[in-house]
């Protein structure tokens, strides 16, 4: 039997066969795009997703890293009809080969992706989503709507975080269904009552991940509606960071999660809450540096108390002089003034007319005891009174 | 008085009690009004008051709200 291959005859080792089978196949099969049913789903806890790529005759080993399973928007089950795109790998070590993943979606995704692409264009080219029709997110709301799964993980997520950052905030429940054909209905309704009673001043709209086919209710006509014509303010929640869905875009402020969505709403309040309390430790502190201010310009108690002293001091001494001056001046007053009663008393004795009398001298006084003082006066006849040092006499003038 | 005047009010007060040609006795004054505005501000944003509600009935007009 003729045999034309290339290496017909030549002796290779494992080594360079595999390492010749791996050029081939690696450089060959690449830009794959493959659809398959997943099977013997293997996640590792390293984060790298095994698994079998089977139809109804073949299978295949794939393998997606953790480096690009983190992007798929679901997690995939058993049976799962997907469309892969990747390239061939082969491990040399055991002789297989397998399909390593870039991207994995379900089957059919790519159609819901160009039906959502052709409304997103649809509604943008009719202004929907113009930035300045977008309201603003109250700073400081009162009352927050929630519309969603009132059984949900995202509700719960969201009054969490509320009742932490914003205990005051009020909360109103909307309850929609958020997955099935029913869903986009209900999720408009909530929102047109809402905004028909006016119930709150901002409103979240979302829900927690889930595959494409469970977010589509936020990109369905009924709900892009009315959003747009809400008039309150509405935040738009779905699903995970990297999952999107029309309500963002006509909303007026995306959210990347719901537990976002009740950050944003939240943090005006939190802010306020923050400045408060620093205003409040601004006016504690301006208040010590005014008393310190003030203590500075109060001499110290020991200073104080010693210039007291010092000032008591002197008055006293200056007191204790002016007494002493005084009593020394009543003292020399007293004594000239007695002096002078002496001298006084002298002078009267010297000239009392009993000094004359007890010298022999005798006074005499007519009948009314006025003196007489010569012969005209003492009349012939009259009774007279002599009086002597010791005592007087009654005589009659006889010529 | 509302919150917003209430805040830039704070704001005046810290301001004038960083101010030096203020009295003691006006820095006492608004220094009390200060804290006392504070601590009614932070009472009003951090109390635990909120009520948490949910809607029932699915009409749209008609809507029965009952604590959660």
């Amino acid at each position: 039997m003729q045999n034309d291959s290339l290496l017909s005859g030549t002796e290779l080792t494992v080594t360079e066969l595999t390492t010749l089978i791996k050029r081939t196949l690696e450089e060959g099969f690449y830009g794959l795009r493959v659809s398959g049913e997943i099977s013997n789903f293997r996640p590792a806890s390293s984060g790298h997703w095994f698994f079998t790529l089977k139809d109804s005759t073949s299978s295949l080993s794939a393998i997606m890293f953790k480096s690009s399973a983190w992007r798929v928007t679901f997690k995939p089950q058993e049976g799962d009809k997907v469309v892969v795109t990747g390239s061939l790998d082969v491990y040399a070590a055991r002789g297989t080969y397998q399909l390593k993943c870039d991207t994995m979606e379900k089957s059919g995704t790519g159609d819901i992706l160009a039906l959502l692409e052709k409304r997103k264009r649809e509604y943008d080219e009719m202004g929907y989503f113009a930035p300045e029709r977008k309201k603003s997110i109250p700073i400081k709301p009162k009352r927050v709507g929630v519309v969603t799964s009132a059984t949900g993980a995202a509700l719960q997520d969201i009054l969490q975080i509320l009742s932490r950052r914003a205990p005051s905030l009020d909360i109103l429940i909307l309850p929609a269904t958020v997955q099935g054909n029913t869903a986009a209905q209900t999720i408009a309704n909530r929102i047109r009552q809402a905004n028909l009673l006016l119930l709150c001043d901002v409103l979240i709209v979302g829900r927690g991940g889930g595959s494409l086919e469970d977010l589509l209710p936020f990109s369905e006509d009924v709900v892009i509606r009315a959003i747009y014509e809400s008039e309150i303010p509405v935040i738009s929640a779905v699903g995970h960071e990297i999952d999107w869905a029309l309500s963002d875009f006509v909303a007026d402020l995306r959210a990347p999660t719901p537990s976002a969505a009740a950050e944003l709403v939240s943090q005006g309040i939190l802010d306020l809450r923050q400045k408060v309390e620093s205003l409040s430790l601004a006016i504690h502190k301006g208040m010590q540096h005014r008393l310190q201010l003030l203590e500075h310009r109060i001499p110290s108690t020991e200073a104080m108390q010693r210039s007291m002293a010092h000032l008591l001091e002197k008055r006293e001494y200056l007191l204790a002089n002016a007494s002493h001056s005084m009593s020394q001046a009543y003292k020399e007053k007293l004594e000239k003034s007695s002096q002078r009663v002496l001298l006084a008393t002298r002078e009267l004795q010297a000239l009392s007319p009993l000094a004359i009398l007890a010298r022999g001298y005798t006074l005499v006084f007519d009948s009314q005891g006025k003196a007489l003082h010569n012969r005209e006066e003492a009349k012939v006849g009259e009774h007279i009174k002599l009086t002597f040092i010791d005592g007087s006499r009654k005589a009659l003038i006889e010529e | 008085m509302s919150f917003e005047t209430d805040v830039s009010r704070i704001e005046e007060i810290a301001q004038k009690l960083n101010a030096s040609d203020t009295s003691l006795e006006e820095s006492l004054a608004l220094f009390e009004e200060g804290m006392l505005l504070s601590k009614k501000l932070e009472k009003t944003l951090s109390e635990a008051k909120s009520r948490v509600e949910i809607v029932l009935g699915d009409e749209k007009e008609s809507a029965e709200i009952t604590p959660f």
